[in-house]
């Protein structure tokens, strides 16, 4: 009975933290001047995610170790710390996202300027990192989050035309007013999103700091291969609301406000406040979640003792790093510049450094010295090594494409 | 080390995580220090630890640095070494004997503890 509740908590867990800010922006921005016909990028970031984060999560249970940890063993010193730059870096940007993200949710509930709630954002953050234990952590925003299914909800209300709308997921049309190079930058956009490399860093160390064993890896596929999929629902419920709302209207989504505006419309007043909560929930557990990557990615790296499961004073090195990147990241919202700007940019870069943090664990999962008898299947084997295709088109393609398309004018 | 195994010392040591007698994370295996015996052969005397070691193995500027700053802190060029003879074990970790506050390798970690991390309230409760 335990055990059932333990998967049942799981996949709602699962369920609810899969949507971030990145996913919450990318999704409706791109519902609303997309219309349907990029959900098929969602759901291949989607199946990418599961592949990865299985992996990511069975080494974990398989070895004790994080993600990063293995990425220095692997890489060695000098292209391990290129790769901890550029990871770090992306990682500090979501986080950025994310903060502001909540300051931006809550200035929807209470019109006070998202600036000045954006320290008592910070504030909370770290109280929560410093002094609540991980499973409660990961556990209450992930429930909470949940509510976001409110914009399935709303998507049923619009009564929409269902076999028109599978037509248009399952036979992608671009837009005629908007451009080929547009198009494939915002498809990368919404597959970065899906992908973000810190959900990988979180995992695996998430892994770590609950104590995950051999037994615990059928626990942690269900999650992922039920939870995930099921987010990524929520995440194509968002676009299609857009794209049913918005579109028609001509409005682009350049605000948190009309990412919930057609839950308002749909569904009325009482489900717009469910959607903000599910905003707030939702960017300030993927807050948590980013900081804490930022200090287990560095302690890693360098072999640092890190993680919840220690008294702050055992691992004060790991902390001073989540304390600083916290800080820079209120910092960076702080410069005024537009939260959901930094966001866009966050998901883009995402994409751009996937290869660094996904081709490690491909090769770590089919390593028998580390693994065992539990290497990679002949099946994940051949799907993870598309995806590393697909990722590396991805990544070397998504600049290029920000620079020519003035990142997606 | 009497048992006879074959360790390759760049795949099987450098880079591997030393833990201490308690499961306490230590360091990184940042870098070796090698002896020559009568006959010539090389063994390995100590793990090298902290940025002294892995700034060299880093290389560039970043590496020469990383090395500046912790030799100019810490007022010496020669990194703070863990003798291999504290090594009981050598797996996916480098297990050593003894526990991490009785060797000398965590000034940082210490330095922060004392000045920072120890002053904010709750630092000593394990959430």
């Amino acid at each position: 009975m335990k055990r059932i509740f333990g998967v049942a908590l799981g996949i709602l867990t699962a369920i609810g933290g899969f949507v971030d800010i990145g996913d919450l922006v990318t999704n409706a921005l791109v519902g609303s001047r997309f219309g349907l016909s990029l959900v098929w990028a969602t759901l291949v970031g989607v199946v990418g995610i599961c592949l990865y984060a299985e992996m990511s999560g069975r080494v974990a249970a398989i070895t004790g170790r994080g993600t990063f940890d293995l990425v220095r063993e692997r890489l060695g010193p000098r292209v391990g710390m290129a790769n901890l730059v550029a990871s770090f870096l992306v990682t500090l940007l979501t986080f950025a996202a994310e903060v502001g993200g909540v300051a931006l949710a809550l200035e929807l509930a209470t019109s006070v300027n998202y600036l000045l709630i954006v320290p008592i954002v910070g504030v909370a953050i770290w109280f929560v990192i410093w002094r609540v234990k991980f499973s409660v952590l990961e556990n209450t925003f992930g429930l909470l989050g949940l509510v976001l299914i409110v914009f399935g909800v709303a998507l049923w209300k619009l009564n929409p035309d269902w076999g028109d709308l599978f037509r248009q997921i399952s036979r992608p049309h671009k837009p005629t007013d908007e451009s080929l190079p547009v198009y494939f930058y915002y498809a990368i956009a919404l597959f970065g999103a899906a992908m973000t490399p810190y959900e990988v860093f979180f995992f695996s160390s998430g892994g770590v700091e609950e104590k995950w064993t051999k037994k615990d890896i059928i626990t942690e596929r269900v999650n992922v291969f039920v939870g995930f999929p099921l987010g990524g629902l929520l995440s194509v419920a968002i676009a299609a609301v857009a794209a049913l709302v918005l579109l028609p209207a001509n409005i682009q989504v350049d605000t948190i406000g009309q990412v919930g505006l057609p839950v308002a419309v749909a569904a009325g007043k009482i489900a717009l406040a469910i959607a903000i909560l599910g905003f707030v929930a939702a960017t300030f557990g993927a807050a948590l979640e980013t900081g804490l990557s930022c200090g287990y990615t560095v302690a890693q790296y360098y072999g640092w003792q890190w993680g919840k499961f220690v008294r702050p004073k055992e691992a004060s090195r790991f902390h001073l790093v989540v304390l600083m990147a916290l800080i820079a990241a209120v910092g960076t919202v702080l410069t005024t510049i537009d939260p959901v700007k930094i966001t866009e940019y966050s998901v883009v870069f995402s994409a751009v450094a996937l290869p660094l943090t996904y081709f490690p664990i491909l090769v770590i999962a089919n390593d028998p010295d580390y693994m065992g008898t539990e290497t990679n299947g002949r099946i994940s084997n051949f799907l993870a090594s598309i995806f590393l295709v697909i990722i590396v088109v991805a990544s070397v393609a998504a600049i290029p494409l920000m620079l020519y398309t003035k990142a997606g004018q | 080390m009497s048992a006879a195994r074959e360790f390759d010392l760049e795949l099987h040591l450098l880079d591997r995580q030393v833990v201490d007698a308690d499961g306490r994370m230590v360091s990184k295996v940042d870098d070796l220090e090698l002896n020559l015996d009568d006959g010539g052969n090389p063994y390995v005397t100590a793990i090298l630890v902290g940025p002294r070691a892995l700034g060299p193995r880093t290389g560039g500027h970043l590496g020469r640095w990383m090395t500046a700053i912790a030799a100019r802190l810490a007022g010496s060029q020669d990194p703070p070494r863990i003798d291999f003879g504290h090594v009981v074990d050598i797996g996916e970790e480098i297990k050593l004997g003894c526990r991490v506050d009785d060797l000398d390798v965590q000034s940082l970690e210490d330095w922060i503890r004392e000045k920072v991390i120890s002053r904010i309230p709750g630092s000593n409760h394990a959430s």
